[in-house]
Order: structure tokens, then sequence, then C-alpha cells
């Protein structure tokens, strides 16, 4: 075994395990659950986020209760998210749903308190209705909070995908890496590595591009 | 004298006509850290339809103050406010505010800044823009229709923020020190844009400033304020003839009046000294 394998080692270990087709199979089952995790977590999170943001009755019941969940490391549920769940797809998502869904809270119930109160009153001198104040103005002030919270959860929903892989998993990225690590194949270790990284680094960029897009009026 | 004017046709018409505001025995109190503290006290002065009334006044004296409560953002803590005869209990849209700041929508180009009143208020899409559109050449802004805010400088900002709080085609206009932000040359430029556009809107105006030149240039009646607690010290009605422009300040009536305005401020200020002292 090499604990430093050269870059050929590593480039045969990959052309290998693309053209045993596993590559293809882990990739999917590992871009299934980011993508996945990171829609309902991002989701629940803004939703959440305008509600607790701009309404201080449910602020204050469920404020408390995100403030003291969310510096729980992900990885500290393994445990539990295996007797809840099983291996089941399900407590994969939990996780990374777990760990986007706090972040975008955060941030988007910020963004909302946030919002310019100057903008609001000139929107209520113009008859702005209080409830078209939520689309027409604080959801549109909050964006670029949010998504600057959605960026955050980009890097967060791989982390976590980390440890959902490691809580049991039939493939995925991660998953690879362990049982090449068990079998001592370090250059399929190292090609796995590579492969979760650049899977990271795109999806930061496309988000970022995205970005742009969102708030379009920057 | 008295009974003669009372019953010439002129008053005889201005008692028909209610006023465009009433503000009687206003007060408003500020839950402070260090207790409460008034801020307004028991002010009381009418708009006539159409008139152009400057409140002026120094720094913290409650001019915004007063203007948030006429435009139902404030509650008055005692006293009532009334517009074109029913009492204010929040903001209408036939009354519109400039605010200091222009606080555009950063996400809305000029045009549907502009519209947005017209939109809330159940216009059509196509109606709303050609609303925006007229006012975007009145405030001659054309070539920026299609801009963001931010791409905008602060006097083209202000223009806007005029425009849009005129596309509701509000019966009274409240402006609360629009053309502070800006320099003083920008600020002579929106002061005549300001009388231009008075001459076709008819609205009823009442402009908020510290500036006591600003306020004689742009007003009928100048009401001075005194601060701690905002009271109204005095009222000025401003005869020089319009169309008017901010040449005027040159003018020797302009400058007897603005002389009679500078002796009841520095009269007020010396109180307030010497009032200090002896604390
Ligand atoms: N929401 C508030 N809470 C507490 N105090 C307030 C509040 N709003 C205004 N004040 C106080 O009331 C007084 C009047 O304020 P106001 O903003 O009306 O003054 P102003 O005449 O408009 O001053 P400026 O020319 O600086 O705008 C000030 O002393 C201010 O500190
Ligand atoms: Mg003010």
């Amino acid at each position: 075994m090499v604990l430093f394998p050269p870059p050929t080692v590593v480039a045969a270990a990959v052309l290998e395990w693309i053209r045993s087709g596993q590559f293809f199979s882990d990739l999917l089952a590992s871009l299934f659950r980011v993508t996945t995790g990171f829609i309902i977590g991002g989701a629940l999170g803004i939703l959440l986020g305008v509600l607790t943001g701009q309404f201080p009755v449910i602020s204050s019941l469920l404020s408390p209760l995100f403030h003291i969940l969310r510096p729980i490391p992900p990885i500290a549920f393994v445990p539990i998210v295996i007797l809840w769940f099983g291996l089941s797809e399900a407590g994969k998502l939990f996780l990374v749903v777990w760990g986007v869904f706090f972040t975008v809270w955060l941030s988007t119930h910020i963004g909302v308190q946030k919002v310019d109160r100057g903008l609001i009153r000139a929107a209520l001198m113009l008859g702005t209705p209080r409830r078209q104040m939520l689309q027409e103005i604080v959801l549109l002030g909050a964006l670029p909070y949010i998504v600057v919270g959605l960026r955050t959860a980009v890097s967060i929903s791989f982390y976590t995908l980390v440890a959902a892989e490691l809580a049991g998993a039939f493939a995925g990225i991660v998953y690879r890496i362990e049982i090449a690590q068990q079998n001592l194949q370090t250059g399929q270790v190292m090609g796995g590595l590579a492969a979760l990284g650049l899977m990271s680094f795109i999806a930061d960029r496309l988000f970022a591009a995205l970005a742009e897009r969102i708030v379009w009026w920057r | 004298m008295k009974l003669a004017l009372a019953s010439s046709p002129a008053s005889v018409e201005s008692a028909r006509k209610q006023p465009a505001i009433q503000v009687s025995n206003l007060s408003i109190v500020f839950d402070t850290k260090r207790g409460q503290m008034i801020a307004v006290d028991r002010v009381s002065f009418d708009v006539a339809p159409g008139e152009f009334v400057c409140i002026a006044g120094p720094s913290g004296c409650g001019k915004s103050t007063v203007l948030n409560t006429i435009a139902g953002l404030e509650v008055p803590f005692e006293g009532e406010i009334l517009v074109e005869g029913a009492p204010v209990y929040s903001p209408r849209p036939d009354v519109g505010m400039v605010f200091q700041q222009p606080h555009l929508f950063p996400w809305k180009s000029v045009r549907s800044n502009i519209a947005h009143g017209p939109r809330m208020l159940g216009k059509s899409k196509t109606e709303a823009y050609a609303i925006a559109d007229d006012l975007i050449a009145m405030v001659g802004l054309k070539r920026f229709a299609d801009a963001y805010p931010n791409t905008l400088s602060g006097g083209m900002q202000q223009r806007v923020a005029i425009a849009r709080a005129l596309a509701n085609q509000p019966r009274v206009l409240l402006m609360d020190e629009p053309f502070g932000a800006l320099d003083a040359q920008t600020r002579a430029v929106m002061q005549d844009n300001l009388l231009a556009l008075r001459d076709r809107i008819k609205a009823t105006i009442v402009f908020v400033t510290h500036d006591i030149d600003e306020a004689i240039v742009l007003a009928d009646r100048v009401l001075i304020m005194s601060a701690g607690p905002g009271r109204i010290l005095r009222e000025v009605a401003v005869k020089l003839p319009r169309p008017r422009s901010s040449s005027v300040m040159v003018e020797p009536a302009y400058l007897s009046l603005k002389k009679d305005c500078l002796d009841v401020i520095r009269a007020e200020g010396l109180r307030a000294f010497n009032q200090s002292d002896a604390d």
C-alpha cells in the first residue's frame, strides 16, 4: 500500500472507477442527496425564516428552539438518525436538510428583519395593502440575504453529505471513499476526494452565477 | 373692516371650502430610555386646498413627526388631524409623501417604481405604465425610464420619488426635506422644478425644511417651529408673486420677509440659550 500514491495511480483508479460504471451510480446517488436535501432544507428555511422574521408571535415560539438546535453539528446526529431511519435514504436526506435548514432560516430571518423601514413606509404611502407588502417589498428586500444564506448552504450540504454517507450507504462518492479506505486503495481514496472537491466547487460556481441573476438589480 | 371682509365673495368661498388639512392641538410623546419626551407640543394649523405651506425649524424640533402624523404613519398622542374633513388613522393613497431619502424600490426600474402606486390601487399594468410615462416626462427623466435606482444621481432619484408620490394623484402632497441631501446647485434646480410642477398638479403641499430660504421661495405661508418641545412660533404669509423661481431671492420684498423670519428665529434662539443657562 502507498500512503501518497503518485498521480498515475490515482488516474488509473479513477479510470477503473468510471469504466466499472460505479462512478456514475455513486455520482447520481450523492447528487440526489445533495440537491434534494438542499431544495427541501432551503425551502423550509426560507418559509420559516419569513414567518419568524415577519411575525413576532411565531418568532417567540420557534426562534429559541432553532437557536438551541442550530449549533449542534449534523454529524452528531448520525447515531440517532440510524436509530430512527435505519439505512434508508430518508435518514441521509434528513441530515442534509438539517444542515441546510438552519443556515437558510437564519439568513432569511435576519434579511426579513433588516428590510429597510423606509421602503415599507414608502410602500404604505403608495397604498400597498399589508397582504401584498410581503411579496412586493419584504421578500425582495430580504432576497440578497437569502441568497447569501443559500450560497453558504451549498457548501454545508456537501459537509453533511459526508456525515450522511458515512452513516451507512450502498452508493455515493463518500461511501466509495470509505470502502476504498477499508480496502487500502489509496488511489481510489484520493480520486474520490478529488471528485467530491470538484463537485462542491462546480456547485458553488454555478450557484454564484445563478445568484447574480436572482438579485437582478445589483 | 372685518365684517366687510367676511361678506366679500372671496371669504364666502373660503368659508364654504373646508381646509384640506386641519391639525388641532396635536401633541406627540415618545417613550425614551430617560422617560417620556414631548416631541410636539399642542401644534395647531390649517392648510387651505391648493395651498403650499412650508414648515421650517431647527433639526429635532418635530417637523418630521408632524408630517408623519398627517401621513398616518404616526399616531397622535393628543389632538386630532383631519384631512379633507376625515380623521387620519393610517396612510391613505390620496395623501402622498416624499421622504428625505428617496426610498425607491431598488429592484424596480424607474418606470415600475412610479407605476407601483397605481398598480396597488388596482390599475392594469398598461394603465399604470402610461401614468408613469407621463410623470417621467414631467420630471425630465425619459432617458432613464428603464434604469434602476442605483444608477441614478441623488437629484434624479428624488425626482423619481416625487413622480412616484404623484402617480396616485394625491390631493395632499407631504414633503419631508426632500432636497436636504442635495448640493446647493441641484437643490435650486429642484426647487424651480417643484414650483413648475406645482402649477400643474394642483395638490395641497406641506413641505418641511430647515432652510428658511427654501421655505420662503416655495411657500404661500411659512410656519416657523421651535425646538424642545416642538411648537409653532410664528406664521409668515409669503405674498411674493407667482410664477416664482429661486431667483426671487434677490428681490427686496423677499429680503424683508427673510429678515422677519430670522428675527423670530434669533429671538427664540436667545430665549432657549438664556433658559439653558439658567438651568
Ligand atoms: N420613534 C422615535 N422614538 C423616540 N424619539 C423620537 C422618535 N422619532 C423622533 N423622535 C424625537 O423627536 C424629536 C423630533 O424628531 P423629528 O424627527 O420630528 O425632528 P425633525 O424636526 O424632523 O428633525 P430633522 O430636521 O433633523 O429631520 C427629536 O428629538 C427626536 O429625537
Ligand atoms: Mg426630519
